[in-house]
């Protein structure tokens, strides 16, 4: 009898940490998406104190790998689910997961400021990330080498820029990847021969440039993004395993809500509603 | 003898060095007045001198990260993974005599898997490490992705599994029960043969398509283990769709099997055809998890009876059978899952019953599994499962004691 209870008092005090996890959101998942996500979460938590709610990112592919591993309650992701990634879901789950679009962007490209080049076609764009373009001159700008570069491959800007730019194609091997948007700004900030990618969000003190399409070049501003005309715009989303109920609802609610959605804005994204 | 020696001249010189090395104290005796030569402090490297060293050290570095990323490209192409099936099982004995039955811990599958990918090119090779014949070879598949498809239409050559139904391709190390339902068994043996197939998806990924041209005789049959018993080859293939919460296929094979029965003169012939259907419905209805259901319904001729680990066909004989299975999940770790299968041995003949009050060998048999599984984490997963089979006992026959009980621990990586 006396060892039942000196279990029971074991068990109870193992449980003790879970019972602290109690009213506790795990977000995890886009670095595109971090910031937004923390002023959400930080936001969320002045209105309900009780929820604590716990942002990380490290990737799109990361967070989804959490969400199949049952290390998270939500993924947020700047792509769209692969359909490896639903089918591991859905083996392990029975789920293939719910997708929410939380916010819009655009991807963009960005060059230094002193670079005379202002737009390129997804062509051009493509050849330089391939390795097929080496020089600025190639492409209207100085004799000088083009110094590229990009994400990590684990975020899903990485991912979409490979999908809809490269064609699916692999990236060239003297890019030089960056953790993180506001690291390749930076990056492309100090050199004057760079050029990099990103979140329209991070875009602070270089020149973006514009996509060159047969319409016309298209600058990547929130009304082209909004309209689709933009050609590298998508959607944010937020993935789960199953329907969003109790804590897990009740934020995604503050994020689709008008409130929520007016700092989509503020961050420097674009709302969904 | 001679490591052990440099084992200790290596310990006792380096700890000289390191004495001979120790910063005199202050005061001691051996404090020597410094010269002028040893104060003298270096010159200071210029501004340029140390930022053309930098960027020496930066372009080091990049080639070195360029060199580093070559590398981890060529390596991330490749993917070791593998599974470990322990397993503890109980059967009663088979009557009242006390025969038969069992009380055994075995290794069902111990696989190793080595997936090579590339953008056009794909090898797959997978061996049992735990087969009873000792190790054998389960799947060697080169494929060929065609160029632009994105890998979503190739061609695969080698031996891989047969592209028919839903049970048979899905590997074992995801399925919730210990074994695939006994007429996945009779059809589609080892679900594994020799041959070439096409596969390719379409709108979205909704529509896939398998089909190809096998052997027809897996990779167990008695008669022609490791090769054809006839020149002319199967062709099996598989339509399916899959819209996430639904999906599903239509599959067939068409082929023969040349074989003599014992009415036989000469070999025959004889059809060795199916008919397949299967679906899966995947519902996020309650609270506390996910639900799926899911079915698959097989008619043909010419199927495979166990022998052991070899298979032996029951040339030109109709069967027929299905199974539904319901998993409920039950929180993040647990589930548990209800399986009923039945097969007819022989379709459109009677269920029998022997003169010693046993059911006869082609009797129906009907089998409801139950199954609890609990995930400790993404690589390691319990189950523990009740199969009770229900052999059709007409008359006097009585159904035999043949209910088992399984508990496996299952490892992956």
């Amino acid at each position: 009898m006396k060892t039942f209870f000196k279990s029971l008092v074991a068990a109870c005090l193992l449980a003790m940490p879970l019972a602290a996890q109690a009213g506790t959101l795990t977000v995890k998942g886009s670095d595109t998406m971090v910031i937004l996500v923390q002023r959400w979460a930080e936001d969320y938590m002045k209105k309900t104190p009780a929820t604590k709610v716990q942002v990380t990112g490290g990737g799109s592919g990361t967070g989804l790998a959490a969400l199949q591993n049952g290390t998270t309650d939500i993924a947020m992701s700047s792509r769209e689910m692969k359909d490896a990634e639903s089918e591991k879901l859905r083996t392990r789950y029975n789920t293939s997961g719910v997708e929410i679009a939380v916010a819009k962007d655009g991807v963009t490209f960005y060059v230094n400021e002193g670079n005379p080049v202002n737009a390129l076609t997804m062509e051009q764009l493509k050849g330089i990330y391939l390795g097929d373009i080496t020089n600025w001159k190639e492409v209207g700008g100085p004799d000088a080498p083009i110094v590229v570069y990009s994400r990590e491959n684990s975020s899903g800007t990485y991912v979409f820029v490979k999908d809809n730019v490269l064609g699916g194609e692999d990236y060239t091997s003297s890019a030089q990847t960056l953790p993180g948007t506001a690291a390749v700004v930076n990056a492309v900030a100090k050199e004057k021969n760079g050029i990099g990618y990103g979140g329209a969000a991070y875009a602070k003190g270089i020149k973006e440039l514009k996509i060159k399409t047969s319409g016309g070049e298209v600058a990547p501003t929130a009304e082209n993004i909004k309209a689709g005309k933009y050609p590298l715009s998508r959607d944010l989303f937020f993935y789960l395993r199953n329907k969003p109920s109790g804590e897990v609802k009740a934020f995604i609610d503050f994020a689709l809500s008008a409130e929520g959605q007016a700092i989509v804005t503020k961050v420097g994204y674009f709302p969904v509603k | 003898m001679r490591t052990h020696l440099v084992a200790v001249f290596t310990l006792t010189s380096s700890m000289a060095l390191a004495q001979a090395a120790e910063p005199q104290q202050p005061g001691s005796s051996d404090t020597t007045t410094p010269t002028a030569e040893s104060t003298a402090t270096p010159a200071e490297p210029t501004a340029d001198e140390r930022l053309t060293n930098a960027e020496g050290k930066i372009a080091s570095l990049e080639e070195q990260n360029v060199e580093t990323k070559n590398d981890l490209s060529a390596l991330k192409k490749l993917k070791i993974s593998g599974y470990v099936q322990g397993r503890y099982q109980y059967q009663e004995p088979l009557d009242d005599t006390g025969t038969g039955g069992f009380s055994k811990f075995t290794v069902r599958r111990g696989r190793l898997k080595t997936t090579y990918t590339t953008d056009w090119a794909q090898l797959m090779l997978q061996i049992d490490a735990a087969s009873e014949s000792g190790v054998t070879l389960r799947d060697a598949e080169a494929t060929l992705f065609f160029p632009g498809t994105h890998q979503l239409m190739g061609l695969t050559v080698g031996q891989m599994k047969w592209p028919f139904g839903y049970e048979g391709p899905q590997s074992s190390s995801d399925r919730e029960m210990p074994e695939r339902s006994r007429v996945i068994r009779a059809f589609l043996p080892d679900e594994r043969d020799r041959g070439a197939k096409l596969f390719g998806k379409f709108l979205k990924n909704k529509i896939n398509i398998g089909v190809g041209v096998f052997d027809g005789n897996g990779i167990f049959n008695q008669n022609s283990v490791g090769l054809d018993n006839d020149k002319e080859k199967d062709v099996i293939g598989r339509a399916g769709f899959d819209l996430k919460w639904l999906s599903g296929g239509v599959s067939g094979w068409y082929g023969h099997s040349l074989g003599r029965k014992a009415t036989d003169t000469y070999r025959v012939a004889y059809d060795r055809n199916r008919i397949g259907l299967d679906a899966q419905l995947y519902l996020d209805v309650l609270p506390f998890g996910a639900t799926a259901i899911k079915g698959e319904y097989i008619n043909g001729t010419t199927y495979s009876k166990s022998a052991g680990q070899q298979k032996v066909e029951q040339l030109g004989v109709p069967a027929s059978g299905w199974y539904g299975l319901v998993v409920q999940n039950l929180g993040l770790k647990d589930a548990v899952a209800v399986r009923y299968d039945y097969f007819d041995p022989e379709s459109g003949r009677e269920n029998l019953a022997t003169p010693e009050g046993k059911p006869g060998p082609n009797n129906s048999i009907g089998t409801l599994d139950v199954a609890l599984l609990h995930y400790f984490s993404e690589n390691l997963k319990a189950t523990l499962s009740y199969e009770l089979p229900m052999t059709a006992a007409p008359g006097t026959a009585e159904d035999p004691h043949d209910n088992l009980l399984t508990f496996q621990l299952q490892a992956r990586y």
